[in-house]
């Protein structure tokens, strides 16, 4: 019995870990461009300049591409909370249950209705009416976010009812959506998605800027990714400094984790922070360890020696702390180097913008900081998921941080059971990444079509694409073909 | 528990829920049903140019219509989270054919678009519209008969326990019933030889749905000792022979209708027969939620998790309705090449 519900609840959390990290890739995309294209497709309402809804057309490419996925990958997200998590389900249905209702109502269902009409709606709907679709697309995508981020943190820190004999009931259904770690969670997130997003764009637009490919179309998205970027890649970090603190404030058990911090820093004393550790969970000490002295203190409280003390994780005892520390403390690392990264790199391109007017030859001669552009596409991802990790598998060995743990909320369904679904999923999202990859980069090889004319005129491109939605009814309308 | 003011409530909350459940079920199982069939119709397609009508009269509806599905789960996990949690637990391999079958289509929609060698997703595209079928006819062939459960409502059978003849036979009705409903929504969206094709899948599956139908409505009663004591208590017993009866008759319109040529009035009958067979489970089903035994006020959340829902779902309910509507408004007419 033990040995058999131990292998379901590993298989499960792996089944789990697996469709998140794979349906996370999506998403992220889809709700950040969905930001972009309304910016950018509102320049050409505003501008009537014909090369912003080329960007448009080329970038919703993509886009589609992307989400088609997100939803392929979602559908087991949506379900494995029943079929593999009954006893959670049960447990929290209440409350857990209704913000997943919630995001599906509210949030999702706008944006897959409206992505009909921002797709394919071009020729069928006033120029207008697009762009309210468009705005419908990356409202609904980001109230997804939103439902999310609430639930997710309601699991972190669960407020707003009681646990009663392990059932979860609902007092305030207010406080428990606003629970303390929502805001800055989705403040995070939000940040996460768009700037992610925008390096993504930039990353290709660096490109083409690199093969002399159209340039001076993407030096057109790269500037806009530019603007944008300027304000969010900061604004991540600092962000990402709050998060950072609430863990320190409610959840100092994931807090050690992250620092690989063993012995507890009594208050009073200055905390050093470490940038490379090997930590050893059997001898629970790391092995080997730099350390900046009494950094840590001054990012917790920006001064030299902390009121409060930072606890180790040997106040814990080791069936009640997260385990994988290594993965934890150095997910963390990576994420915030590569949110530093993406911050600088938009500073010095705005630097080499203002002296090269980012115009025609002279920006052939910064080849290294378009790599460095091109390099910054998959970070964001990266950093993406490794802050996930950061989030949940510090949280254990709790599915709701202090009051449920992960072993007692999984199914009891035969291992076997689980490892078939694991396995089919294991090879289905195997092929779907990489002909993802390959048919992504085959939309970027072909490149925009600059010769598109705008709606309502004769379309080239869509003739020469066979076929054409075609009204029976005779309509006033411009024909399509 | 102290009592709750809402608990004049906890009667008629949990009916608004089953009502609020089934619309959106049944609202999946006729939108992602024609998607479905389509799906499974692309298999038979003679060539790439028809293939691309099929595909060309799906893209834009296609991930609205599955979010149906979401939003039941959705639904489900939070006004039943009893019935969500067991549900899913004595349904675990259907669900994962399903879902894999999900996966596989929505994939291979995207892919098949920038493929130059379309056959792969081709294939992939209508096996996932038939194993995303079969698991749902397995689903609801399940809950029809009954799932084991404890004291507590806890799912209590084996791994193995969704298949049987039975369930088998809903599943292939099921899937007759997604052809016929693809086929009467392409005769209704296409021209000329595509059209004249699909009167013809239409009036087949016609027919092996009428007859799936028969050999359900036959030996339910037979096979399910609960539901033959059910059946045949007076006021119940006149709406199941009501049922049959005007099932056959939409048959029988529908028939003509194909025969007839007409355009719009087989989806129309189709629609009507999808809506009399749902009423018809779930009267069956109700006041249960997980059949035979747990019913929809054991395995309610909490009354006050679902007023807060349902007064936000009620009032989103129109809207959603609304800007689906909007959406077919914008792509109607037909698809020609």
């Amino acid at each position: 019995m033990a040995l058999e519900s131990l292998d379901t609840v590993v298989l499960s959390r792996w089944q789990f870990a697996l469709t998140a990290i794979f349906h996370m890739l999506w998403p992220v995309l889809t709700t950040g461009m969905s930001i972009y294209l309304v910016v950018i497709e509102g320049l050409w309402l505003k501008t009537k300049n014909l090369t912003y809804y080329h960007h448009a057309r080329f970038w919703s490419k993509l886009y589609i591409l992307n989400f088609g996925i997100g939803v392929a990958s979602g559908l087991p997200m949506a379900f494995q909370f029943g079929l593999n998590w009954a006893p959670f389900s049960e447990s929290v249905g209440d409350f857990f249950g209704t913000l997943l209702g919630f995001e599906a109502t509210m949030a999702f269902m706008l944006e897959a209705s409206f992505l009909g009409i921002m797709i394919f709606g071009w020729q069928r709907v006033p120029p207008v009416m697009h762009w309210i679709s468009t705005i419908c697309v990356a409202f609904g995508a980001n109230l997804s976010t939103f439902w999310i981020l609430s639930a997710n943190s309601w699991l972190q820190t669960p407020t707003g009812g009681v646990f009663v004999e392990g059932k979860f009931r609902v007092q305030d259904y207010f406080q428990a959506i606003a629970n303390p770690f929502m805001v800055k969670s989705f403040a995070h997130m939000f940040f996460a998605t768009l700037e992610t997003s925008l390096f993504v764009i930039g990353g290709i637009s660096a490109w083409y800027l690199l093969q002399n490919r159209l340039p001076n179309f993407f030096t057109k998205s790269l500037k806009v990714v530019l603007v944008m970027a300027l304000v969010i890649a900061p604004l991540q970090v600092f962000v990402g400094h709050l998060s950072a603190e609430q863990v320190y404030h409610y959840q100092p058990a994931k807090l050690a984790a992250m620092e690989a911090l063993w012995e507890t820093v009594p208050a009073g004393t200055p905390a050093d922070w470490s940038v490379i550790a090997l930590p050893n969970e059997a001898a629970e000490t790391n092995t080997f360890e730099v350390k900046i002295p009494a950094l840590l203190s001054y990012l917790l409280a920006l001064r030299p020696k902390l009121d409060t003390p930072i606890l180790g994780l040997k106040e814990w005892a080791p069936s009640d702390r997260p385990h994988l520390v290594g993965l934890i403390y150095y997910s963390f690392r990576l994420m915030v180097a590569i949110g530093l990264y993406l911050a600088a790199l938009a500073i010095v391109t705005i630097f080499v913008w203002w002296r090269t007017g980012l115009e025609g030859d002279r920006l052939r001669n910064y080849q290294w900081l378009w790599w460095g552009w091109i390099f910054a596409g998959p970070l964001g991802y990266l950093a993406v998921e490794a802050g996930w990790i950061v989030r949940c598998v510090g949280r254990q060995p709790w599915i709701v941080y202090g009051q449920l743990r992960t072993a007692e909320a999984a199914s009891d369904l035969p291992p076997q059971v689980v490892l078939f679904s694991l396995s089919g999923l294991v090879a289905l999202y195997t092929i779907f990444f990489f002909a993802a990859l390959f048919f992504g980069s085959r939309i970027i090889q072909k490149g925009p079509n600059v010769a598109l004319p705008i709606p309502g005129q004769a379309n080239a491109e869509e003739l020469e694409i066979r076929i054409k939605l075609a009204q029976h009814q005779p309509d006033r309308r411009p024909l399509d073909i | 528990m102290e009592p709750s003011p809402l608990a004049p409530l906890e009667h008629f909350l949990p009916q608004v829920w089953f009502f609020i459940l089934g619309l959106f079920l049944f609202l999946y199982i006729l939108l992602d049903g024609f998607d479905l069939g389509i799906g499974i119709l692309s298999l038979t397609s003679s060539n790439e140019r028809r293939r691309n009508i099929l595909m060309t009269s799906l893209g834009n509806v296609w991930d609205a219509n599955e979010t149906w599905l979401v939003l039941m789960g959705g639904s489900l996990f939070g006004a039943f989270p009893l019935a969500y949690a067991t549900i899913l637990n004595a349904l675990y391999l259907p669900a994962v054919i399903m879902v894999v079958g999900l996966i596989l289509r929505a994939v291979s929609f995207e892919f098949r678009e920038n493929a130059n060698n379309k056959r792969v997703w081709n294939l992939a595209f209508g096996i996932g519209s038939f194993l995303a079928a079969l698991g749902q006819g397995f689903a609801v062939g399940t809950v029809f008969e009954g799932i084991k459960v404890d004291a507590a409502g806890h799912f209590a059978g084996g791994i193995w326990d969704w298949l049987t003849w039975h369930s088998l036979l809903v599943a292939l009705t099921l899937i007759q019933g997604y052809v016929l409903i693809g086929s009467t929504y392409l005769i209704y969206k296409t021209t000329g030889e595509l059209q004249q094709t699909h009167y013809r899948t239409a009036t087949i599956a016609a027919w092996t749905t009428f007859i799936g139908a028969v050999l359900i409505t036959i030996t339910a009663p037979i096979f399910h000792e609960q539901l033959r004591a059910q059946l045949f208590q007076p006021p119940l017993f006149y709406i199941f022979a009501a049922i049959p009866l005007l099932g056959v008759l939409l048959i029988f319109l529908l028939l003509r209708s194909l025969q007839k040529r007409e355009e719009v009035m087989p989806l129309v009958w189709t629609f009507l027969l999808f809506l009399l067979s749902f009423i018809g489970l779930g009267f069956v089903i109700f006041p249960n939620i997980i059949p035979p035994s747990v019913t929809i006020y054991e395995a309610s959340a909490s009354p006050s998790a679902q007023v807060f829902m349902l007064i936000f779902v009620a009032f989103l309910i129109p809207i959603m309705l609304a800007y689906n509507l909007y959406n077919y408004l914008v792509f109607r007419g037909k698809v020609v090449a």
